[in-house]
């Protein structure tokens, strides 16, 4: 990246960096949430003993979402390129040095690593489709008949998973032109708070569908079509516990690593300080400690851990914070990152 | 340390917005807990049927004013420097007329629909995307209503002011108010009320036993009835202060600002100082250095500024601007700074500098700079002079630049502080 690394020989003439706009962070948003489903969805897949084979959410729901959601993202990534016609150029080649390329290569495994998850157990999980195309059945069969080749979707679906998480971050901090960015610990915080994004997601799904939870009429409407119209079963309530609780792990996590982060460039270079200055007194210190830290870390952890602990009913609340605090955290992170460069030495 | 905390500068913007957020949250907990994220408890004070709003409403008024009141009288709190929304009368009449009705029709205030609409509530929901759209409704229509919205200005104005009576005989006015509401709203209650509101100890019924709530009662009795003789909570006319201090600031020259610097500052645009020109109207109309405001010496009261910001003072020859410095540092005032040398300074420098006989060529550069800096200020550099003009030139144009040129904008007006409630 040492195109990028300017010196300033022009003293006060700055290039122009802040080229990354709204695309960039909803794609990365979007790319740790569905890295945080590809992981929830392989270990679930891993530790599901055969009898108890309600697999709708985290293994059948998950991914599909994820297949969308993935596609939204790279339509996102898409929309930000500047010569959109030469995309597919990014397939000619692979360079082992360039997180571009990694990101390119982990993007195209995702599809197939995704959609075998989904087909495990998609007969069991909407039997209304599977009524429709029978293939989808000898599909399913065909894998459940082989341990091994389960094993292998599960391990590969975690694999994928955490490379594209921490793909996610390493395309930021690669760039030594914005000292913000430059930091190994962006890769495993943005694939922690993808983690807590994917594990409220699911959360949230679950709550949605809790029989004795009084929703708005169009939504119950909305919803009871949905479930006639698949003739899937009601989906298992007794996993969201764990999920508010490994929700919980994350976000706890998430939180460590950012006073990490804090942290390395405190005590790092001077353009560094400067760049972690943004978030502690600068420009974007209220976005990043209200939106990121304050709703999308603190108060979601409060909650569940009400929730864990029968003081407060289940509800949609964490899941809506963890999510628009896992999009902010990429919004601050970029935009921030932008602005933050190094210092002007005048001689 | 001293209240208010952001007016003091304890932190900037961006920690403020943080002590929002925090003490948002717990606004929003509280008004949740209190059960009026609930239309039906809200509309019910209307009816008389339950007040609970009247009376968490009363305690809360009632226990902020005594506290402040309190604090600002052992010297906790600069009231001076909390923030009065002004009045204009009908305008707020009317407008509370509107949202009275708003209230009853729709069962939530504006506070209360947030929480309403945070805790799932679809009418909540539907409330504040009316509120919403009367916002930009208002904005939209506001050019016609601006007329309106500016009439019958009475200024910040309070209630003590206003009848000319003391602040303490009000705080205590107050409190009997709000008791007596206590008691007018339990009678009410067992009148007209479907039970809904009854448990909880009562300040009436039962029997003659110190139950917690006669208790909160009566102590805010006593503190009422302390705060009547206690005086005023606002700093008088009257201020000692430590001589010694003040003589030693003005010895060392710190509370000065060469003009040169003052120049730098209003070039680059630094706009967190207010300048204040002393001396009469006619000269302020003749000329003033750009971003200055008049407030002639004899019309200088402490209200005219905030105690905690930075105020440069000038006057002709500096004496008037001195006489101004001591009576704002005797106000309290933490940062007051002079002009050296006046306007007569900032003429012979800044205006129309000359260069000195057998300049140097450092001299020489520095005299360019002053005729770039002189021309920004719209003044006439005495180029090649050889002696000192006899008597400065006279200001040809009266209207000096107050919008300058096209150089970073000289930025005159201090930003103003967002307030509200």
């Amino acid at each position: 990246m040492i195109e990028f690394t300017t010196t300033r020989h022009n003293p006060m003439i700055d290039p122009a960096l802040h080229l990354w706009g709204w695309e960039v962070a909803v794609y990365l948003f979007l790319g740790g949430l569905v890295a945080g489903l590809m992981i929830i969805a392989g270990v679930r897949l891993l530790v599901m003993r055969p009898k108890e084979r309600q697999a709708l959410v985290c293994c059948t729901i998950g991914p599909l979402l994820g297949l969308v959601l993935l596609s939204l993202g790279m339509g996102a990534l898409f929309l930000d390129l500047e010569n959109k016609r030469h995309v597919w150029r990014l397939y000619l080649t692979f360079q082992a040095t360039s997180p571009m390329s990694w990101g390119s290569w982990i993007l195209l495994l995702v599809y197939p690593a995704l959609l075998a998850n989904a087909l495990t157990h998609l007969p069991e999980a909407i039997p209304a489709l599977t009524k429709r195309i029978p293939l989808l059945v000898t599909w399913s069969d065909f894998i459940l008949a082989r341990t091994r080749l389960v094993v292998a979707i599960g391990f590969s679906n975690l694999a994928v998973g955490a490379g594209l998480g921490i793909y996610t971050g390493v395309l930021l901090g690669t760039l030594s032109a914005h000292p913000l960015w430059n930091s190994s610990l962006l890769g495993p915080l943005f694939l922690f708070s993808g983690l807590s994004a994917a594990a409220a997601l699911l959360h949230g799904i679950l709550v949605l569908t809790l029989p004795d939870e009084e929703l708005p009429n169009f939504a119950d409407f909305l919803l009871s079509t949905l479930s006639r119209w698949s003739e899937s079963k009601p989906l298992d309530a007794r996993i969201a516990p764990t999920l508010a609780q490994a929700d919980n792990s994350f976000l706890t996590i998430e939180l460590m690593l950012l006073g990490l982060f804090l942290i390395g460039h405190l005590t790092s270079t001077e353009a560094a300080q400067q760049g972690a200055y943004l978030l502690l007194g600068g420009p974007y210190t209220a976005a990043f400690w209200v939106f990121v830290v304050g709703m999308g870390i603190a108060t979601p952890v409060l909650l569940q851990f009400l929730e864990l602990r029968h003081r407060i009913r289940h509800t949609l609340v964490p899941a809506v914070l963890v999510l628009l605090g896992s999009l902010s955290l990429r919004f601050v992170m970029v935009y921030a990152g932008q602005a933050s460069h190094w210092p002007i030495v005048l001689r | 340390m001293m209240a208010p905390f952001y007016k003091f500068g304890l932190f900037g913007e961006p920690a403020s917005l943080i002590v929002a957020f925090v003490t948002g949250i717990g606004f929003g907990f509280f008004l949740e807990r209190a059960g009026f994220g609930n239309a039906r408890i809200l509309a019910a004070q209307f009816y008389f049927r339950n007040l609970r709003v009247l009376k968490v409403m009363f305690t809360a008024i009632v226990t902020a004013m005594v506290g402040l009141y309190f604090l600002s009288r052992i010297g906790f709190v600069d009231l001076s420097l909390v923030y009065l929304v002004p009045t204009f009368l009908v305008p707020q009449v009317v407008g509370g007329i509107i949202l009275g009705v708003g209230f009853v029709i729709g069962g939530y205030c504006p506070g209360t629909s947030c929480v309403a609409a945070a805790t799932g509530r679809v009418d909540g929901m539907v409330y504040l995307l009316g509120m919403f759209a009367g916002l930009f409704g208002f904005a939209e229509a506001y050019p016609h209503l601006e007329g309106f919205a500016h009439s019958t200005a009475m200024g910040q104005i309070t209630l003590p002011r206003l009848f000319d009576i003391p602040y303490g005989l009000v705080v205590f006015a107050v409190v009997v108010m709000a008791l007596g509401a206590f008691v007018a709203a339990e009678w009410a209650e067992t009148k007209f009320g479907d039970g809904s509101a009854a448990g909880g100890d009562s300040l009436l019924g039962g029997p003659w036993k110190l139950t917690p709530v006669r208790r909160f009662a009566l102590v805010l009795g006593v503190l009422g009835l302390v705060a009547a003789v206690a005086g005023n909570p606002y700093r008088g006319s009257r201020v000692t202060m430590d001589t010694r201090e003040l003589a030693i600031e003005a010895g060392r020259g710190a509370d000065q600002v060469s003009s040169d610097q003052l120049a730098d500052w209003i070039v680059q645009g630094t706009a967190d100082f207010r300048l204040v020109d002393l001396r009469g109207e006619p000269k302020f109309a003749q000329y003033h250095i750009p971003s200055a405001q008049n407030v002639p010496l004899a019309s200088l009261s402490p209200d005219f500024a905030a105690r905690n910001e930075k105020i440069i003072l000038y006057s002709g020859d500096g004496v008037q601007a001195a006489q101004a410095w001591f009576i704002l540092k005797a106000s309290g005032f933490s940062s007051v700074y002079l002009l050296r040398g006046g306007m007569e300074e900032w003429r012979r420098s800044i205006l129309f500098p000359s260069e000195p006989k057998g300049a140097t060529p450092a001299e020489s550069i520095e005299f360019a700079r002053r005729c770039a800096v002189s021309k920004f200020f719209g003044g006439t550099p005495q180029a090649g002079a050889g002696t000192r003009a006899p008597e400065q030139p006279k200001l040809a144009a009266p209207v000096l630049p107050t919008a300058p040129p096209p150089q970073p904008s000289a930025a005159p007006k201090p930003k103003p502080k967002r307030e509200g409630c």
